[in-house]
């Protein structure tokens, strides 16, 4: 396996995390894996950010500490990261940002080459801002990358903006090639391929998941890390028969999406936690009324505004307990990019046919960061599930909507416009028409229907994945995109196997006790605190863990430090 | 497909509001405005809120949704929206149209959602046994407001005007006919409409009774008023000595919301609901 490591420093503004999405766009073009990690403060102009990515001949689904390459636009950018550099580390500092002292440099082990990386572009477009095209050139040269790849991806980039935009652009790529090439020869050399891959975020990925789940209406209010679902089907509305509507609030996004579900389009809303709760009564509602519903849950550390751009695992059981009163749910939990499309599209399917609310529950780690993943099929085909079918309305309207005779609590619904299917969708609880009742027997009736959904549901959720050798003498347990930087422990090291739960509720009992039996030595890792994931699993199968791994401080895990932790 | 009559839109639920209540009138107008519009039964839907206007749903054979307190409107939106080709009607009180849900009926006038938004107006939270609504008057003691309460009334009409609302109308559920006439016109009105209902709350509201409002409302029509112009309905709505009763302001030129999105020129979303998709292109944009 090779892999290389790369990354790009500067402020909010100097275009980083366009570069690097580009970065690892290249690699997938040359038929490798890449993954891209972006880091970011709440702000739109200034402040330190960051895009790195991590490309290999294998699969790759993390980030990485280790540098190859360091691109540092200023100093500030070179000094965050001294720590990543090691000995066979290129720095390639932007000079125009003030010469390195050697102070700066002392805890510097890589080989630093000092380059004019603003005045290059200026030299190419007259202003600062082709910087991150130069440093695209550098990248392009110091790996031994196609380079027409490359100039067609800023073509890409440029695109609708003009000729002479693309043509300066190219020259700016080239100051920086030529540059780079005049100090070094490069790391490697590699070859254009063909490949099926994509390359998305999770956003998108889910974006994607519920296209291929039909969806037609999505109503949202912006909140990071979930906006960006919201803008991608936004710009679906041309293709596609859906709705995208921004709202006034997040209790306005539930509502509409309750209202679009019940009269028989497939529905979706998107938040993070803060958004979330203002839609906690929203979901109680879809429950009661057994409205299909699919929720794209994006964490970020709380509590209340918390840190807006970083990742978190802290709301799970927030997510389990939300809304009053009892009902059912399903609360998935994907980890790599596919994943995320894959049961996004599922979600639809279990929201329709047992009428409940479905959550996607991803964070800031997933739900922004790139990763390649095979291509689909684009071809898909949505059923419609448990639905009253016109010639199934009897004409003496007799149709009875929350019906009893129900099996595993499914009644099949109607929807306005059919004729002989009027029924009352009701916040109260209610008899089988729908009618509101006080009934102590009908309450308890009602109520048991409901909970059977339970009995089909465990049937169809998503089962527990054990990834790595079956043997291994140290079982790490997970939910989540915390996988994602597992399955690259897994590829450092024969000493680990890794158990994912992409749906946490209901809980799959029979299959984890099953694999977690097998284990030698079980350590939960998550990204919260308390070990919601650990309350969980110990709530339904009675195993504790005795070690765990937990991190709360906005960052993701790397596997560097898991491997390390295991080794001492 | 068969047409809404008096028969057919009977619930086999007796109401169980009040002796007295104003809902009893608002109810009769509504199923009268139905009927008279001679609309298939399975094209509208009633939306409600909750409160004893929202009670309402029990008593109606229609599709029905029965919201939360407040949300009422966020329903019928995303209802309308799913399907243009419906009627969609809300039934809500003042608590829940300009109290906890004002919010959506900013938004749903400002977006001009073609749904008709009838406020039983009773001055009083009668359902939770009689505290102060968004409509009480300055100084009134309620259960909630011992002393007496601190705020102003809200004003919905001009409420509803500031919002760029396309019809708004004030009737009286003393009044029947007007408001028949008041609710086929929002429903016929493609666009949002506003129809606020003043209406007594024996129970609770010992001051807004059925003797004070025949003393206080007066008939715009019979005026001579017209309701087209901004500014005219403005200064009716702000008049309290008397209180005018009426269509205040109508504006047909506007477009409703669902007519300026695209997606919906030939079909409504449901129709458009597709067994077969195609990815293809959103996946181009990421290779």
């Amino acid at each position: 396996m090779m892999k290389w490591n790369w990354k790009i420093a500067g402020q909010a503004g100097e275009g980083v995390m366009v570069v690097s999405r580009m970065v690892a766009q290249l690699a997938k073009r040359h038929g490798l894996y890449a993954f891209n990690y972006l880091e970011y403060p709440s702000l739109i102009k200034g402040g330190h950010q960051t895009g790195q990515v991590l490309f290999s001949d294998k699969p790759v689904f993390s980030q990485q500490r280790e540098l190859d390459v360091l691109i540092a636009f200023g100093k500030a950018a070179f000094k965050e990261h001294v720590k990543e550099i090691t000995k066979k580390t290129i720095v390639i500092y932007n000079q125009n940002a003030g010469d390195l002292t050697a102070e700066d440099t002392n805890d510097c082990q890589g080989k630093i080459i000092n380059l004019p990386l603003n005045e290059f572009a200026r030299r190419a477009t007259k202003t600062k801002l082709a910087t991150n095209t130069v440093a695209f050139g550098i990248t392009t040269a110091i790996f031994g990358f196609d380079k027409k790849v490359s100039l067609s991806l800023v073509s890409e980039a440029f695109v609708g903006k003009g000729e002479e935009v693309i043509k300066t652009n190219h020259a700016a790529f080239m100051l920086g090639y030529e540059a780079i090439l005049a100090e070094l020869s490069p790391l490697h050399e590699f070859k254009v391929a063909t490949d099926n891959q994509v390359i998305t975020t999770g956003n998108e990925a889910v974006g994607l998941g519920a296209l291929a789940g039909g969806v037609q209406f999505y109503s949202a209010y912006p909140m990071t890390p979930a906006s960006a679902a919201m803008h991608f089907l936004a710009d679906q509305q041309k293709n596609y028969p859906l709705i995208v509507k921004h709202v006034e609030d997040e209790i306005a996004a539930i509502n509409q999406a309750i209202g679009a579900s019940y009269a028989g389009v497939r529905s979706m809303t998107g938040s993070s936690g803060g958004g979330f709760a203002l839609m906690v009564e929203g979901l109680s509602l879809a429950g009661i009324t057994e409205t299909p519903l699919v929720i794209l849950y994006g964490q970020r550390p709380g509590p209340a505004t918390g840190l807006p751009t970083w990742t978190s695992q802290a709301d799970l059981q927030f997510i389990l307990r939300a809304g009053h009163g009892e009902f059912q749910r399903v609360v998935l939990t994907p980890g790599t990019i596919a994943e995320h499309y894959e049961l996004t599209k599922l979600a639809f399917d279990l929201a329709e046919k047992y009428h409940i609310p479905v959550f996607i529950v991803s964070d800031k780690y997933a739900l922004e960061s790139h990763q390649t993943w095979q291509q689909p099929p684009t071809e898909v085909e949505v059923k419609k599930l448990s639905y009253m079918a016109d010639k199934d309305l009897s004409a003496d309207d007799s149709y009875l909507r929350y019906s009893l005779e129900a099996e595993d609590g499914i009644s099949p619904r109607s929807v306005p416009g059919q004729p002989h299917g009027l029924y009352i969708s009701n916040s109260y609880e209610h008899d089988p028409s729908g009618y509101a009742t006080e009934d102590a027997d009908m309450t308890r009736q009602q109520t048991e229907k409901r909970a059977e959904k339970y009995n089909g549901l465990i049937k169809e959720i998503p089962q527990p994945e054990l990834i790595g050798p079956k043997d291994a003498p140290t079982t790490f347990v997970c939910w989540g995109s915390t996988v994602n930087v597992l399955k690259d422990l897994v590829a450092m090291t024969d000493k680990v196997n890794v158990i994912h739960l992409p749906c946490v509720w209901p809980f799959p009992s029979n299959a984890f006790i099953e694999l977690a039996a097998k284990a030698q030595r079980l350590v939960m890792v998550e990204g919260n605190h308390t070990g919601q994931g650990e309350q969980l699993i110990r709530q339904e199968t009675g195993i504790t863990f005795k070690e765990n791994l937990r991190r709360f401080d906005g960052r993701p895990f790397y596997a560097e430090d898991i491997l390390n932790w295991l080794e001492q | 497909m068969s047409n809404i009559t008096q028969q057919s839109i009977q619930s086999p639920i007796t109401p169980t509001w009040c002796p007295g209540c104003g809902n009893f009138g608002i109810l009769g107008a509504i199923k009268q405005a139905f009927v008279q519009m001679a609309m298939p039964e399975e094209n509208l839907v009633v939306v409600y809120g909750v409160g004893c206007s929202g009670n309402m749903a029990d008593f109606n054979r229609v599709y029905g949704f029965h919201s939360l307190h407040g949300r009422a409107i966020s329903n019928a939106m995303g209802i309308k929206m799913a399907n243009h080709k419906l009627k969609v009607i809300v039934v809500a009180g003042e608590g829940d149209t300009y109290g906890e849900g004002l919010n959506h009926l900013i938004s749903a006038a400002r977006g001009n959602h073609d749904i008709t938004v009838l406020v039983h107006n009773n001055q009083t939270y009668s359902l939770t046994t009689g505290q102060s609504s968004p409509t009480t008057f300055k100084g009134t003691a309620t259960k909630s407001t011992p002393d007496g309460l601190i705020e102003e009334p809200m004003n919905p009409l001009t409420m509803a005007l500031a919002a760029h609302a396309g019809y708004v109308a004030r009737a009286y559920a003393g009044n029947m006919a007007q408001l028949i006439n008041l609710v086929k016109a929002a429903l016929n009105h493609e666009g949002f409409a506003l129809v606020d209902v003043l209406q007594p709350c024996p129970t609770f509201n010992k001051v807004n009774t059925y003797q004070w409002f025949q003393q206080k409302v007066y008939d715009l029509d019979k005026e001579g008023y017209q309701p087209y112009d901004q500014r005219l309905a403005w200064e009716k709505a702000m008049e309290t000595e008397k209180i005018p009763v009426g269509l205040f302001y109508h504006d047909p030129s506007l477009l409703a919301y669902h007519k300026h999105l695209s997606q919906l020129e030939k079909q409504s979303l449901l129709e458009q609901r597709a067994e077969k998709i195609s990815l293809e292109k959103p996946f181009q944009a990421f290779v």
